[in-house]
């Protein structure tokens, strides 16, 4: 069952993104680079990175691309790209280059033999289980009955203790990733001080 | 109807979402290479991004690990910050140039 949910979606997803590359109207391609984004979101679900899967679709779909539609109907560039003026020639070149990326990245990736984790061998690797045995940086003993169980009522407890997949990631987030974490909300700031200087109306010069 | 949902086997290989990983980052280099319109390659790049969560997100279930997972989340949010920025200096540049064929924008003059 999980095989053909994952079959489908990445034949959606690949569709979806040559459909992004070849639109000529740039409205199409930001819908069907949501669509994308949609398939992203189940591949993360399939992976057990629940929370992940919701940030996806709340900030790439929800968000970034909501944005870039505005930029798109207001400057009104949803218009069919007229011919290649100047690298017309060089143009074919891209395309014959993205296909030996694609030989080659499968090629390496088929190529390679990725070891399971000593520790995730025996059992499933669901979050809840896989974290419980190899997350150092937290003093969380998940239940490893349920891959989604249900998360504990606001207390971080040692021992028996059941937490869900948000409560393990904020728990090695707000830790050992403090310091990225509180960056990168500086840079959030500075991103955001940059779009409104950048974008405001200039006052006419005489 | 389980009230739980059942553990995940180990069916899909990681090596499955890796290949998927690769060929749509290869699809978004090619937009990148291919387009002329600056929003359309944006977007190629947006892609490219993904493929790598993706790639991420293989790697961190593979190995028991929240690391892959929190590296999306930080990728997550420096792609919010740089469309952002992006897309503000795209419109600057549409107010003088009215266009964002990245062809007429070439030349640094102007």
């Amino acid at each position: 069952m999980e095989f053909l949910v994952f079959i489908v979606v990445a034949a959606v997803a690949v569709a979806a993104s040559i459909m992004v590359v070849l639109q000529r109207n740039a409205m199409y391609s930001a819908l069907f680079l949501v669509l994308a984004f949609f398939c992203f979101a189940v591949f993360y679900v399939l992976l057990g990175a629940y929370f992940l899967a919701v940030v996806q679709v709340a900030v790439y779909a929800g968000a970034i691309m909501v944005l870039m539609l505005f930029v798109i109907m207001l400057l009104n560039v949803a218009q069919p790209e007229p011919p290649d003026r100047r690298l017309g020639m060089l143009r074919p070149f891209g395309a014959i280059v993205a296909a030996v990326l694609v030989f080659e990245l499968l090629a390496a990736v088929g190529r390679s033999y990725v070891s399971p984790a000593a520790g995730a061998a025996a059992a499933v690797p669901t979050p809840a289980a896989a974290a419980g045995a190899t997350l150092a940086s937290s003093t969380l003993r998940p239940a490893t009955a349920a891959a989604t169980a249900t998360p504990a009522a606001g207390q971080l407890t040692v021992g028996a203790a059941t937490a869900g997949h948000t409560q393990l990631l904020a728990a090695t987030l707000f830790t050992r990733y403090l310091f990225p974490f509180e960056v990168t909300s500086v840079l959030l700031l500075g991103a955001i001080l940059g779009a409104t200087i950048l974008a405001r109306k200039r006052p006419e010069v005489a | 109807m389980p009230t739980t949902l059942p553990s995940l086997p180990a069916t899909v290989p990681t090596e499955w979402y890796l290949a998927v990983s690769a060929v749509l980052f290869a699809i978004g280099t090619a937009g990148v290479f291919l387009r002329k319109n600056a929003l359309t390659i944006f977007m190629s790049v947006e892609l490219m991004l993904n493929a790598v969560n993706l790639s991420f997100v293989a790697f961190s279930r593979q190995f028991g690990q929240f690391d892959g997972q929190i590296l999306v989340f930080f990728v997550m949010a420096v792609a919010a910050a740089e469309v952002a920025v992006g897309l503000a200096i795209m419109i600057d540049i549409f107010r003088s140039r009215h266009s964002v064929d990245i062809d007429d924008v070439s030349w640094l003059r102007g």
